[in-house]
């Protein structure tokens, strides 16, 4: 088991990831699986910063799919990191994520989001790629750093519905 | 395309930049502060005209957050981009990917090097013997003369380079500086520890009961403080508390 933590997190690699996750799963590489940002260089130069010196790599949700039992069997331990969770459904797609846990971590205020943790906001189609998630046998659960409460999907689709 | 600011607007930005936390919020965090220090730019850009200048300013107003001294950089290179015509996309990309680096290199930098680097200089000359004002004056002009720096220095790199402002930090190395920076704090910490130590009404002249004490103390802090950061700043909190005040009935 050497992808140490699959996370859902519109920032990618920032303070919570790398100094949170990262002083607590000791990771020695980030995996970024986002279409656009494999063919962005100046994109990844600046993610890359935020990595404070770990191998941060960017790939597809395709490549991702045919690596992840590679990266599984690995020694190298990885943290797995999407922006959306739309790109983590595609990656769970005919249960390769059976079994998984994925944490969601930050996602940010924005037109249509409606707040359901104060780092949580989600559109409608998000909680459909959750329930999509769950369907695939992925455990799903929010948390954003590792000495917060763990909030499962049942509590967390429960809570508050606001359009702002 | 590529359209000059006016060199006035950029000063007012720059000035606006000190504000930008003014009207932080637990949605956009700096969003609205970031697009109220962009608009004497945008301004520039859009020559007033206020029909051009909405789109822009609400894209600003979106989510944000940096560490406030590193937010100029952020500020110059989206007046670049701004300036160059990029599409609101390329804007918005660029605001997400340098707001982790700018939030983590910052308060490694700032908040976690410099400020209590700083300090501890300004303890150490107080211990030594000199007056209380002139180690606040030593606080005051070297930390500032720090942070202005880098806040002048972060805005002007981030409107030369624009987007592409992450190759230049790489080759700058903020987190090396930063490295090096500590070195150079744990070298004042050193100096604090040894004048604390031999001061008049230092730990000398506390009595061999209190310096055991403060030795045991400083150890199980070494050895287990950064387990338990919250219960030690608990009873930090609370024996300062005590202590004045049992100071004050005295």
């Amino acid at each position: 088991m050497s992808i140490v933590l699959f996370r859902v997190d519109e920032r990618l690699l920032h303070g919570q990831v790398v100094i949170g996750w990262g002083n607590q799963l000791r990771p020695d590489r980030y995996l970024v699986v986002d279409e656009k940002l494999t063919v962005s260089g100046w994109e990844q130069d600046l993610y890359r910063l935020g990595a404070a010196g770990t191998e941060v790599q960017f790939v597809t949700p395709r490549v991702a799919r045919e690596k992840l039992d590679f990266w599984r069997l690995d020694a190298t331990r990885s943290i797995l990191l999407t922006k959306e969770i739309s790109a983590m459904g595609c990656l769970a797609e005919g249960g390769l994520l059976a079994g998984e846990k994925v944490n969601l971590g930050g996602i940010h205020h924005g037109p249509g989001r409606a707040e359901f943790l104060t780092y949580l906001h989600l559109t409608e189609d998000d909680i459909s790629e959750l329930e999509k998630l769950e369907a695939e046998g992925v455990e799903v659960t929010a948390r954003d750093l590792p000495d917060t409460h763990r909030v499962n999907m049942k509590t967390l689709l429960k809570g508050k519905w606001k359009y702002s | 395309m590529r359209t000059r600011i006016k060199s006035g607007a950029l000063t007012a930005v720059f000035m606006r930049s000190f504000l930008v936390q003014g009207s932080w919020n637990y949605h956009t965090m700096l969003g609205s502060g970031f697009a109220f220090a962009m608009l004497p730019g945008l301004r520039s850009l859009y020559q007033d005209d206020e029909d051009k200048l909405e789109e822009p300013l609400e894209r600003h107003s979106e989510h944000f957050n940096a560490h406030p001294y590193l937010t100029g950089i952020a500020l110059g290179a989206s007046l670049r981009l701004e300036a160059d015509g990029a599409g609101a996309e390329t804007v918005r990309s660029f605001k997400t990917a340098v707001r982790g680096p700018l939030g983590s290199l910052g308060d490694s930098l700032v908040w976690a090097t410099w400020l209590p680097g700083i300090s501890v200089l300004a303890l150490a000359i107080y211990w030594l013997g000199l007056p209380g004002s002139w180690s606040a004056l030593v606080f005051l002009l070297v930390f500032n003369a720090g942070h202005l720096g880098l806040r002048i220095w972060g805005f002007r790199v981030g409107y030369s380079e624009g987007r592409d402002v992450g190759r230049k930090l790489k080759v700058v190395d903020l987190s090396g500086l930063t490295a090096r920076l500590r070195r150079v704090a744990v070298l004042f910490l050193g100096l604090l520890v040894g004048v604390l130590l031999g001061a008049e009404g230092g730990l000398a002249s506390a009595g061999l009961l209190w310096g055991l004490l403060s030795v045991a103390g400083f150890a199980v802090g070494l050895l287990a403080g950064h387990y338990a950061w919250r219960p030690a700043a608990t009873t930090l909190v609370v024996s300062i508390v005590l202590l004045t005040t049992w100071g004050l009935l005295r």
